[in-house]
């Protein structure tokens, strides 16, 4: 039942996602396109910017690419044909984000492995932590190098020694 | 004795100095001689001393159009501004360094001063610490990058000769805007205030404290560390906005990246604090997020410095990176040790009672944080892997920053409602109900209206919807809390919040923080409804942009001191009315043959309308206007001033003593005592 749910809030989410792409209007202008796939490249000058937002002046480089995108889309070609022929030209530092293939994969991959290992280790401190005795946390003793005495004795220390 | 040989002298001496410092430092804490402990703290404060005489003579340098000093020469010249003056200090490598370690000795000396009569036992380990970090940056200062190198050229006799030019080159045009004489400073005390919380932090680790303490006594050092960091970040954004022309304010470059890891790190130390000072708890954790947020710090200056990543904010490519390695390597040793030597006295004192509590709040609070920290740093340092590991390097753009950050943030945003609503050790069903019904009614009301109407951008939704349901519980929890005090007092509403944010000004403050990021979040919200056009204009032509018509007038050359503008006069109307004038400019500057951009700008709540003078068509000559119409930007600077106004109040001491249990050792199972006790005292409070 609980998976089941999961799936349909998932489907909702990913329906939700999805109204915005459908709504887009159908009879878009070139230029809108060469726009859209621009977007996904860097501009080459050095800027570090995404093709289609490097328009600081003097960048010829960028309106060159924009005119090459342009032309590419005058001629009907495919996104991967224009992807193929902007890498060949400048290499893969063109791509504005790593292609999902190859060793790029993981830059894809890393965040939701950070995420699931964070949420692994969460988890397991919080059960650790419920599952702690008592008397082991009232002693504040935890630690097994010292006994609770040494670290009380270092807390009135540290106490007697320091004020705001 | 010339201007640059004295400030040069002055940093060999507070080099001098902070070794003393150190060195002294260290036979202090083994000795406990009075006299060493104190010398060691005057060497501090003198090598803080000799450090601003250091500063102010390259600002005088700078003041005195002095071209016999490289430096000068390479980021000044006569007609520059007093304004820019002051700025160019920090426009090059050598000269931010020097400004670092200006920044990082006023916060020495302000912990050497404020502190000379207190902490006498603890004291020595910080000033050892903290003398240990301005020995690493004097040493570039130096070494590596001195601002105060002379210029040179070999004579006829092949013999190298000191020259003073007639002029220098100039400062960068993208660093002549008012936001550049004030967002690196901020920045810059933001990544040098967190060395203070670090030094305590490493030094009540060396010192066996079990922990309580340090946070006590860096707890505001932290907080004003963070406010500049948030403040610099903003101000850079804005600066970005304002200055570089492409119609946005983050563009996920690694040096902004850079900027942004201490930030996250820093507000997770920030919140996970509070679980050991309410609870006893993660001890370990904040030790370990201090000593990291200052490695961000660092590695934030490394990345900026070293020319590892491509950036165009970096500073010109050099071996600097090789001393910042290696000072990286030394801290995470030295931290690394002292752990592991000390890490018994850092035991936790209580046990989690309940998963549905706010410590548990915290707990993925921070986990977040701390995953959007490493998935910006991993991102930022891909290009790097991608070529060690293929031969080729793989950029990695604001694209896929965005697709990651923008769930996490959202996550985030979320616990940021639902953190201040669940009690500390456990949160009742009865109470999870009559805390969260109206604010998430509220939420999804305004989700349920905005899709009505035709909002259908997924992320902007859920953001609106969160964004309501946040300022609903922070505002639920100030009625509440005044409603009390107008009870009893009698007072008004407004009067009674007033009145409670003053006896807890770091719980109310951290709400009013909250907010500040809230109406960030509908700024950046608001991105995804940007639009923009681009159109070469002709005098009397007009361009369309949402609602608006913008009207080329004519165009005028302005000649500047410093510059020369070629400026657009355009009109911009709205139902045919005219509603104002606005003048993009594209400036020239002389002495280094650059041009910059001045956008122009009509920012209301609403939207701003953003005209770029783009540059002329290579085609036909004709100039080209770049329009934006951006929704919503207005609120991330007016989040920024909230945000700061919160961290200001939460500094403030409380009006009224506020009850809290002292130490809190006791696990939830034990009675708590009723009266006053020796284990209940009055203390500064915190929620």
């Amino acid at each position: 039942m609980t998976k089941a749910r999961s799936l349909a809030a998932v489907a909702a989410l990913l329906a939700m996602a999805i109204v915005p792409l459908m709504t887009t209007p159908l009879g878009a202008q070139q230029t809108d396109r060469a726009k859209q796939i621009g977007g996904k490249f860097m501009c080459m000058c050095g800027c570090n910017q995404v093709l289609t937002q490097c328009n600081h002046v003097g960048c010829q480089t960028s309106a060159g690419m924009l005119k090459e995108l342009d032309q590419a889309v005058a001629k009907g070609e495919t996104e991967d044909a224009m992807t193929q022929a902007f890498v060949l030209e400048y290499g893969t530092k063109v791509y504005a984000e790593p292609p999902k293939s190859g060793f790029s994969l993981v830059a894809w991959m890393m965040p939701s492995v950070y995420l699931l290992v964070g949420t692994v280790l969460v988890i397991f401190v919080i059960s650790r932590w419920r599952k702690r005795p008592v008397h082991q946390v009232a002693a504040a003793g935890g630690a097994p190098g010292i006994s609770a005495d040494q670290l009380e004795r270092a807390r009135a220390q540290a106490a007697r020694e320091t004020e705001d | 004795m010339a201007v640059d040989v004295f400030g040069s002298f002055a940093l060999v001496l507070a080099l001098v100095c902070a070794a003393y410092a150190f060195a002294g430092g260290i036979a202090a804490i083994l000795t406990r001689h009075p006299l060493l402990i104190k010398s060691s703290r005057q060497a501090g404060i003198a090598t803080c001393g000799l450090v601003f005489l250091a500063t102010f003579s390259l600002e005088y340098l700078f003041f005195s159009d002095n071209f016999a000093n490289a430096y000068v020469v390479a980021h000044s010249n006569r007609d520059l501004s007093t304004f820019y003056k002051v700025a160019a200090l920090w426009s090059g490598q050598e000269g931010s360094l020097l400004f670092w370690s200006f920044l990082l000795s006023i916060y020495v000396v302000s912990v050497l001063i404020a502190y000379r009569n207190k902490n006498g036992e603890l004291m020595p380990y910080v000033g050892v610490v903290m003398a240990g970090v301005q020995i690493f940056f004097l040493m570039l200062n130096n070494f590596v990058a001195s601002p105060f190198k002379a210029l040179a050229a070999p004579g006829a006799d092949g013999v190298l000769n000191y020259v003073a030019r007639g002029d220098g080159s100039g400062l960068n045009p993208l660093l002549q805007y008012p936001e550049m004489v004030i967002h690196p400073p901020n920045l810059y005390s933001g990544y040098t205030g967190f060395t203070i919380p670090f030094a305590f932090a490493l030094g009540a680790l060396l010192a066996r404290y079990p922990g309580e303490k340090w946070i006590h006594l860096t707890r505001k050092w932290t907080m004003i560390a963070w406010m500049f960091q948030s403040l610099g970040i903003l101000l850079g954004a804005h600066w970005a906005y304002a200055v570089l022309g492409w119609g946005g304010y983050w563009g996920w470059d690694p040096v902004e990246n850079a900027s942004l890891l201490p930030w996250l790190t820093g507000t997770a130390f920030l919140h996970s604090v509070m679980m050991q000072e309410k609870r006893g708890m993660m001890k370990v954790w904040n030790v370990w997020l201090v000593f990291c947020t200052f490695l961000m710090c660092i590695l934030g200056t490394f990345l900026t410095r070293s020319g590892v990543v491509s950036s165009v904010h970096a500073f010109a490519q050099s071996s600097i990176g090789t001393w910042f390695v290696g000072f990286m390597g030394i801290i995470l040793l030295v931290c690394f040790g002292a752990y592991l030597k000390n890490r018994d006295y850092l035991a936790s004192e209580n046990q989690l009672d309940s998963i549905v509590s706010r410590e548990s709040s915290f707990l993925f609070n921070n986990l977040i944080l701390l995953v959007s920290c490493i998935a910006v740093l991993s991102g930022t340092l891909f290009p790097v892997f991608s070529e060690w590991f293929t031969g080729n390097r793989i950029s990695v753009g604001a694209p896929f920053f965005n697709k990651v950050n923008i769930p996490l943030g959202l996550l985030l945003l979320f616990l940021t409602g639902v953190g201040p609503l669940l009690a500390w050790r456990k949160t009742s069903t009865e109470s999870l109900k009559r805390n969260f019904g109206w604010p998430l009614g509220a939420g999804m009301a305004a989700g349920a209206v905005a899709f009505a109407l035709g909002f259908r951008e997924f992320y902007s939704l859920v953001s609106l919807i969160l964004c309501i349901f946040v300022v609903a519980t922070i505002g639920l929890e100030f009625y509440r809390g005044a409603k009390v005090i107008r009870a009893r007092s009698g007072a008004s509403l407004a009067a009674s919040a007033i009145d409670l944010t003053m006896r807890n000004t770091r719980r109310y403050g951290g709400y009013i923080v909250h907010v500040g990021m809230v109406f960030v979040f509908i700024g950046l919200a608001g991105s995804a409804f940007n639009r923009d056009t681009q159109k070469e204009m002709q005098l009397g032509s007009t361009m369309q942009i949402g609602p608006y018509t913008l009207l080329l007038q004519s165009f005028d050359t302005k000649p500047e001191k410093n510059y020369t503008a070629q400026r657009m006069i355009v009109e911009v109307l709205q139902d045919n009315k005219p509603k104002m004038m606005l003048y993009p400019e594209k400036r020239r500057f002389a002495t280094n043959e650059q041009n910059g951009t001045m956008v122009a700008i009509h920012s209301t709540l609403k939207e701003d309308l953003y005209v770029v003078y783009a540059g002329d068509s290579p085609d036909t000559q004709l100039p080209v206007i770049h329009a934006y119409l951006n929704p919503l930007v207005k609120w991330i600077w007016f989040g920024g001033v909230v945000v700061v106004f919160g961290t200001l109040i939460a500094l403030l001491p409380n009006q009224r003593a506020v009850l809290v249990l002292a130490g809190a050792r006791h696990p939830a199972t034990q009675p708590l005592p009723q009266a006053l006790s020796p284990s209940v005292t009055l203390r500064e409070g915190h929620d």
